[in-house]
Parts: C-alpha cells; sequence; structure tokens
C-alpha cells in the first residue's frame, strides 16, 4: 500500500488510582516524559503528538484535548486528538501510525490520559447522554444496565454461566498484583464474586472494573529512526477499526461483530490467517468481565461459545496456550478508559520485547494483539504486534 | 438557540428537555496545591521557573511544557504586576444588563512570564490603562480558603 514499517520505541504509564491529586494534564506530562526517557528521547525530537481521550464529560473540561496539550508535550507541534469512546486507546497508537506511516512524522509520541474522579457523583451521570435522548434517555439507562443485558444474552445463547464468567475476573485481578500500575488486584475466588453485590442482575460489582484516573503514552518512529534508537522495536503490523450501528437494540448482542470486521482488517494487514494460531499473547478489553470472553470469539482466537470453557482450562492463563490479558486488564490494573487502551498496547510491546517482568508469558511469544471497543458498544479498535 | 427561539407553540414540534446530571470535583494538582496553599497560608504568589527554557510560570507548573523537565523548585514572586490587557464587561452571562461594568484584566506578575486573569477593583474606567501597575487584593487570612476567589481582584499599589 505503499506505507511505511512503524514501530513503538518506548512507552511511559502512571499509576491508575481512583482519585489523583495531579491534573490531567500532569498525568499526561508523567506519562509522556516517562515514555521519552524509556528510549532516550527528548520532547525537541518529538515531530507530531497525537492524544486519545475519552468524553470532556469526565474531566469537566470541554476541549479536553487542548487542554491537556501542553501536558501531552504538543507545545508549538502539530497535534490532533481523537475519540472513539472506550475504544480510544487502542485507536491511540492507529492514529500515531498514520502519521508516521504516511511519511509525515518519523517520530510521534501518542498520549491517552483519562481523569474520571473529576466527575461527580458518577461518570454514570455521564454516560447518560450517550443514549438516544428521546427513545432511551428517559429510562435513565446505565452502563452497568445495557450490559447486563448483552451479558445475559451472551450466556442465554451458548449457555454459560455465572461462574464460568467470573473465573475471568479472578484471573485478571490475580494477574494486576505483578503491575506496578494496578488500582483493583486482588487474590480472590469466583464465590467472591457470585457473592459480591448484584448491581443488575446479571452483573455483580467484582465483575466490572473500576472508574479511575490514570494516563499512559508510547512513542513511534518510522523503521529508519526505531533501528538507530533500539535494537528491540516493536512493529506496528495491522491496525482495524470499524463501528456498528447506534441503533444497538437492532444488533445481536451475543457476538460482537464489530470486532470482528476490525480484527479483519489488521489480520489482513499483517497477514494473519489463522488468529488463533498467529496470535500468541492478547490483550482484549475487559471492563467486564465477560467482554474479554465475547471480545476473544469477535476477535477469532476461539471458536464462537468456547471462550468461557478455554478459561476454565487454563488456556487464558499467563501460563497457558494463548495467554489473555497477563497485565491484568481493565479489571485488574483499572480503568481510565483511553489510559486503559494504551495499557494494553505498553503490556504487549513489553511482553513482545521481553521486558514484562514477573508479568512475562513464557514461551518468547513473536506477535501480539491488542482491542478496545466503545461508543455504544459499537466500535471495535485493534492492532497487531510484531518483533 | 435559533431554532427554539422560534417554537411559539411548545406542542409544534415536540420536544424533550434533558441535562446531563454531573457536577465536579476539580483537583489543584502538584503545582496547584502549592500555589494556592502560599496564597491561603502566607498571602503570596508562587511561581516556577525552567533555567533551560529560561521562562518563569505564575500559576507554577509541575513540567516545563517547552522541555518536558520537572519543575521542583517553588520561589515567591511577590503579589505585584501590570496590566497586559483589559476589557470592560457590560453583560451577564445569560445576556442581562449588569448592575455595573466590570474590569477584567490580564496582569503580568513582576519579574515572571506568567499572567493572571482577574478583577480590577478600585480603579475607575477611565483611568485604566494597559501598562498600569498593579497588586492583588487578598480576602483577609480567615477568610481565605484555598481557590481563584481568595484573590479579590487587583488594584492600585500599595506603597
Amino acid at each position: 500500500m505503499g506505507m511505511r514499517k512503524v514501530a513503538i520505541v518506548g512507552a511511559g504509564i502512571t499509576k491508575f488510582v481512583r482519585r489523583a491529586q495531579e491534573t490531567g494534564k500532569e498525568l499526561s506530562w508523567q506519562a509522556s516524559k516517562m515514555a521519552l526517557d524509556s528510549c532516550g528521547l527528548t520532547l525537541d525530537d518529538v515531530e507530531a503528538v497525537t492524544l486519545g481521550t475519552a468524553p470532556d464529560a469526565f474531566d469537566g473540561v470541554h476541549m479536553k484535548g487542548e487542554y491537556l496539550a501542553d501536558g501531552a508535550g504538543a507545545f508549538r507541534k502539530p497535534y490532533m486528538r481523537h475519540y472513539v469512546g472506550g475504544g480510544t486507546g487502542v485507536f491511540s497508537p492507529i492514529h500515531g501510525w498514520f502519521h508516521v506511516a504516511s511519511g509525515l512524522a518519523d517520530i510521534v509520541l501518542v498520549v491517552a490520559e483519562e481523569k474520571m474522579s473529576s466527575c461527580h457523583p458518577h461518570p454514570q451521570g455521564a454516560f447518560l447522554t450517550i443514549f438516544d435522548h428521546t427513545t432511551e434517555q428517559p429510562l435513565k439507562p446505565t452502563l452497568i444496565w445495557i450490559f447486563a443485558l448483552e451479558m445475559n444474552r451472551y450466556m442465554s445463547t451458548y449457555g454459560i454461566t455465572k461462574a464460568d464468567i467470573a473465573r475471568v475476573s479472578v484471573k485478571n485481578k490475580g494477574n494486576a498484583l505483578d503491575h506496578p500500575s494496578a488500582q483493583v488486584a486482588e487474590k480472590i475466588t469466583v464465590e467472591d464474586v457470585l457473592n459480591s453485590e448484584t448491581l443488575c442482575w446479571p452483573v455483580n460489582r467484582l465483575d466490572i472494573s473500576p472508574a479511575s484516573d490514570g494516563a499512559a503514552a508510547v512513542v513511534l518512529a518510522s523503521e529508519r529512526v526505531a533501528r538507530r534508537l533500539t535494537d528491540k522495536p516493536v512493529w506496528i503490523d495491522g491496525v482495524g477499526f470499524s463501528i456498528d450501528t447506534a441503533y444497538w437494540a437492532t444488533r445481536d448482542l451475543s457476538y460482537p461483530r464489530y470486532v470482528e470486521t476490525a480484527a479483519r482488517m489488521a489480520y489482513d494487514m499483517a497477514g494473519i490467517k489463522e488468529p488463533h494460531k498467529e496470535i500468541h499473547v492478547a490483550e482484549p478489553y475487559d471492563p467486564f468481565d465477560y467482554k474479554e470472553l465475547h471480545h476473544m470469539e469477535g476477535l477469532m482466537l476461539c471458536p464462537r461459545g468456547e471462550a468461557a470453557r478455554l478459561t476454565a482450562e487454563g488456556y487464558t492463563a499467563r501460563d497457558g496456550n494463548l495467554p489473555i490479558c497477563p497485565s491484568g486488564g481493565a479489571l485488574g490494573v483499572g480503568n481510565p478508559i483511553a489510559a486503559t487502551g494504551l495499557m494494553k498496547i505498553i503490556e504487549i510491546f513489553l511482553q513482545l520485547r521481553g521486558e514484562a517482568g514477573k508479568r512475562q508469558v513464557p514461551g518468547r511469544p513473536r506477535c501480539g494483539l491488542a482491542q478496545a471497543w466503545g461508543d455504544l458498544m459499537q466500535m471495535g479498535t485493534v492492532v497487531v504486534m510484531r518483533i | 438557540m435559533s431554532i427554539s427561539e422560534k417554537i411559539t407553540k411548545t406542542t409544534t414540534p415536540t420536544y424533550w428537555e434533558g441535562e446531563i446530571p454531573v457536577n465536579y470535583i476539580y483537583t489543584f494538582g502538584l503545582a496547584g496545591e502549592a500555589f494556592f496553599r502560599a496564597i491561603k497560608d502566607k498571602g503570596t504568589f508562587l511561581a516556577t521557573r525552567c533555567e533551560e527554557c529560561e521562562v518563569t510560570f505564575v500559576p507554577p507548573k509541575a513540567y516545563c511544557d517547552r522541555c518536558f523537565e520537572k519543575l521542583e523548585k517553588y520561589v515567591d514572586v511577590g503579589t505585584t504586576g501590570y496590566v497586559e490587557t483589559y476589557t470592560v464587561t457590560f453583560r451577564n452571562m445569560d445576556g442581562s444588563a449588569k448592575k455595573l461594568p466590570r474590569i477584567l484584566a490580564m496582569v503580568r506578575i513582576d519579574g515572571t512570564d506568567g499572567g493572571i486573569i482577574h478583577y480590577l477593583q478600585g480603579i475607575p474606567f477611565d483611568e485604566v490603562a494597559i501598562g498600569m501597575p498593579v497588586q492583588a487584593i487578598l480576602k483577609p487570612k480567615a477568610e481565605r480558603v484555598g481557590g481563584i476567589e481568595d484573590i479579590v481582584g487587583f488594584g492600585p499599589p500599595k506603597r
């Protein structure tokens, strides 16, 4: 397609916390500075900046992209914000990839930030107005009850139980014990999940990721520059994104078709024919535990309806055949929306470089994937990476 | 706004009224915490300076936005400055007339590159001028709570 190869060469991430003292700008700066330091670059070397951040209503700052710009290192540089709801963080490196693949820039800083604690009493108040103002808003939808509808449909289509799904939360919160940024890492049991408060049946409190503050950043470079900066560039070999209709009641909620179309786009670009064999480690978006299973199926990492069984067999554990969310995911590390997606990109970057420390999956993975989903459960974003 | 103004009969067209039911808790941040504590407790302004870029930030920043270095050293720069620019406002946010017009100014704090936007107090409209020296007027210490409203405005400098 005449596009240049693009590598991730550096990464930085703040702690994910319930309420950060730092402003959104300060969080963005911490992650961005860490990312530049990790690959020996300074702000002078950065030719363009892209920033991912979810609704303005979270931070309570309209035109949040412009507000955060100086913390994201965009002072007097080409700069653009992107935003596709919960899919934002995995779209962030895709947006940066455009800049480098096109030849516009050789070094691009990609930043993702969210400060959800500003939103009071709870970000649900802001989520309310993503729904159709005439047909749905009067019913006071919360993200929890719309996903409860989806989870129930998924369970009933494939005969999956709440206990099957709870294993994802147990696994991810356990994995997060080894992540230095983690907010809600815990050693828990399936019973703990099932006995936690029912918020909207079938969703219990421990089925869900928390609201969080945090930021993450990566540095992208063209092939020529990347090979000078590091012995271990991680290549962005495939990108995909796809959106479904906001008429979500017209959709088959048991299967995320938009994730499949995004994945097919990324797999085609990366030359992947059999994703379940060729992908060695994956970080699908897991804001709810069933979503990890849902997304594994949409990503064609396993047959439809099989993800729960594979999880029960340990196939997706950190030392399993296909480790899923070895970082601890949104369920364990926390979920500052846009920063979560980029945290997943960073996890795959570290896993492929063999630098994930206690979280390192065995077998020297060569190919990994990160995925996020967003908007009205309609947007899929996928990045395939290789070393 | 223009469409709703033309609706004289609210049943044609019908509509929904809505709101985004949230309010906000903003933290001052690392540098903001230092700045507002100094106003509240000591009645003065703090700045941070990037020696490399030769920029002095008021309100202070925890990092230099030009070179990205961490800025940790806070210096007391006092509360005097001069009017960089100003305007006089006659209307409220909802379009109604103000009882008394107000002067809003960008005040450059002496010896810094930073500016504070605030009201001018005790300066008649026909005397305000760009370049005139001013000084911050703070609430009495007992009434200061931490925040930009601990500053009442800027007025003629005290001798």
